[in-house]
């Protein structure tokens, strides 16, 4: 079996243009087009935050599909879970607004629909091969990959670094 | 050699106990695994109860097995099976029917039942309720039928949800609690208010520092309430939601160490060989205090059976204590989050207060200002979670803490704190 594939962000990349939540509401959208986009009521939502921690870092944040996901353990109605390919999932349906999700994400990266009164989150765009936000990012900071495969990409660019370093 | 297959049995059938169930199976494929429940419906997820006084939902889509983490295969399920009692020599349980049921690992996830205030007179009439199982709710919804006027006592989460269902099925709804303002084991008096607001724009009436003395009936069943003012409050039915109980009378023979919960380890393990307990019937300790605590609380509850689970099946695992306080709700319109030690009146915590015309919170912090210990958001709860992180870890806050005050944390300060 194949492993499954991750959104991982290389901070060093981000330059915070918000690109990514731009395409994230996109994708989220009725239209999936972003002029009309802009004026679709409810508006759509963006489940990738990019943050700014002075003075110089940027950092994109989303849902990690934790492996014990509090969030579906916690979730009181049953309206979250996992899916087969690993992708922890809100079924809209079944969310009663109680937020308890809300309140147990430790990345804050829950998101309330105030007009449906549901709670709402990454779902890694399943319509998709890659995520909206990875295909989207101009400087490859975000990048979708096997954990094997991007473990592999940071101990070739620390090796290189090492090497490089040694050579002076 | 064949190896033995483990007989597992769990008391009780909600949120501990099927989480423990859960846990077993996926860590153990060929034990047997029993759980005993003393109602006659399907396991469910007992927070959605008043939807079925609401009519928003139909118990259909409020049942547990097969949604969200509840996916074990092979889960014998026994309704109308209370447990009479437990002879942990033996290692066996008695049922209602009489018969008695082996064990080799046992979990006592009994949870808990409303109190019913001793002072209060007349409860055997009919139309005064609890709400506790789906045959309660549906028994509320036959008297709802019938009634223009209900009187909630107590000012509590739960009773509040039936409240707000009460008035959504068109009935006038009053609720009655001695404390100043409603949900006090959440929040203090002066937090309260946008709470209050928007529960009276909701429909209710809120009558508060008194307490029913007396419900008050004929053959007909509850005509009102007497209050301890000498009021007189007419109604067609009560609903007591006045907190809950430990479900551990069964327990009494046992030799099963019980004060107020059953006592367990950190490792959700009881006195006895073989025995454990989560959920509300177990007395836990609070993380931050250390403090022994009983709680009431579906997330937790969910979280020590999953614990008690893979205890169970031999994977040792620490149960890390909780919170007495960890709440998230909604309130009519208004959400609210509440967290950790948040009633700071005559304390020496370091507490910081902001109020807005729609949202207020409150940041509680250790005496000596390094650490989050309590939160309270009313109105706007992004992100709380970070805040509930930062109080469970009892990390130091310093660099962090204006942030924390403003509520302008997000992730990517937490991750800059920590590489």
């Amino acid at each position: 079996m194949s492993q499954p594939k991750e959104i991982f962000a290389r901070l060093d990349r981000c330059v915070g243009c918000h690109t990514c939540d731009i395409a994230c509401a996109v994708e989220h959208s009725k239209s999936k087009n972003l002029f009309e986009a802009t004026s679709e009521q409810p508006a759509p939502k963006n489940r990738v935050y990019v943050e700014w921690v002075p003075r110089h870092h940027k950092v994109p944040v989303l849902c990690r599909h934790c492996e014990d996901a509090p969030c579906m353990h916690a979730c009181i109605s049953g309206a979250i879970s996992r899916t087969g390919e690993g992708v922890v999932i809100t079924n809209s349906d079944k969310c009663i607004g109680c937020w308890t999700c809300v309140m147990v994400c430790p990345y804050g990266v829950i998101g309330r629909h105030m007009e449906t009164h549901k709670a709402y989150r990454c779902d890694r765009c399943p319509d998709l091969q890659s995520p909206a936000c990875v295909n989207a990012c101009p400087t490859q900071a975000l990048v979708y990959r096997t954990i094997e495969a991007f473990s592999g990409d940071v101990r070739q660019k620390a090796a290189r670094e090492m090497i490089s370093g040694e050579g002076r | 050699m064949a190896v033995k297959q483990i007989q597992y049995v769990i008391i009780g059938a909600s949120a501990a106990g099927m989480a423990a169930a859960v846990a077993i199976r996926k860590l153990d494929s060929g034990g047997s695994i029993t759980v005993l429940s003393e109602e006659q419906d399907m396991p469910y997820f007992r927070p959605m109860i008043p939807f079925i006084i609401s009519g928003k939902k139909k118990f259909s889509e409020m049942m547990l097995i097969g949604q969200g983490p509840y996916q074990g295969a092979n889960i014998d399920v026994r309704l109308n099976s209370r447990a009479e009692s437990v002879n942990t020599t033996d290692q066996t349980v008695t049922i209602k029917s009489g018969k008695e049921l082996p064990y080799d690992k046992l979990l006592i996830a009994t949870g808990s039942r409303p109190k019913i205030p001793s002072d209060l007179d007349g409860i055997e009439a009919e139309g005064v309720f609890v709400l506790r199982t789906t045959a309660d709710a549906r028994a509320i919804v036959r008297r709802a039928e019938t009634s223009k006027h209900a009187v909630m006592l107590g000012g509590g989460i739960l009773n509040l949800k039936a409240a707000s269902a009460l008035l959504e099925r068109g009935l006038e709804v009053t609720l009655i609690i001695k404390s100043p303002e409603v949900l006090s084991q959440l929040m203090e008096p002066n937090d309260a208010t946008l709470i209050r607001d928007a529960l009276i724009r909701a429909g209710l009436r809120l009558i508060t520092g008194c307490r029913a003395s007396r419900i008050l009936s004929d053959v007909s069943g509850v005509k009102g309430v007497l209050l301890d003012d000498g009021r007189e409050i007419s109604c067609q039915m009560v609903c007591i939601g006045k907190g809950v109980h430990p479900n551990v009378d069964f327990l009494r023979q046992s030799g099963i160490r019980v004060d107020g919960g059953v006592v367990v380890d950190r490792f959700t393990a009881c006195n006895a060989p073989n025995v454990f307990a989560a959920g509300d019937v177990a007395l836990t300790f609070n993380s931050t205090t250390g403090e022994r605590i009983a709680t009431a609380l579906w997330t937790n509850a969910v979280e020590m059976g999953h614990c008690a689970g893979h205890n169970m099946a031999g994977q040792p695992t620490e149960y890390a204590g909780t919170l007495g306080v960890l709440n998230a709700t909604q309130v009519a319109d208004v959400p609210l989050v509440s967290i950790g030690i948040v009633h700071t009146f005559g304390t020496h915590y370091e507490t910081h207060v902001s109020t807005a015309p729609k949202a207020y919170r409150k940041l509680v912090f250790t005496p000596d200002g390094e650490k989050l210990v309590g939160t309270l958001f009313v109105g706007d709860i992004s992100r709380a979670g970070l805040y509930h992180y930062l109080i469970r870890e009892n990390r130091p806050v310093k660099g962090i803490k204006s942030l924390i005050i403003k509520k302008q944390l997000h992730y990517g300060h937490i991750l800059r704190e920590t590489i």
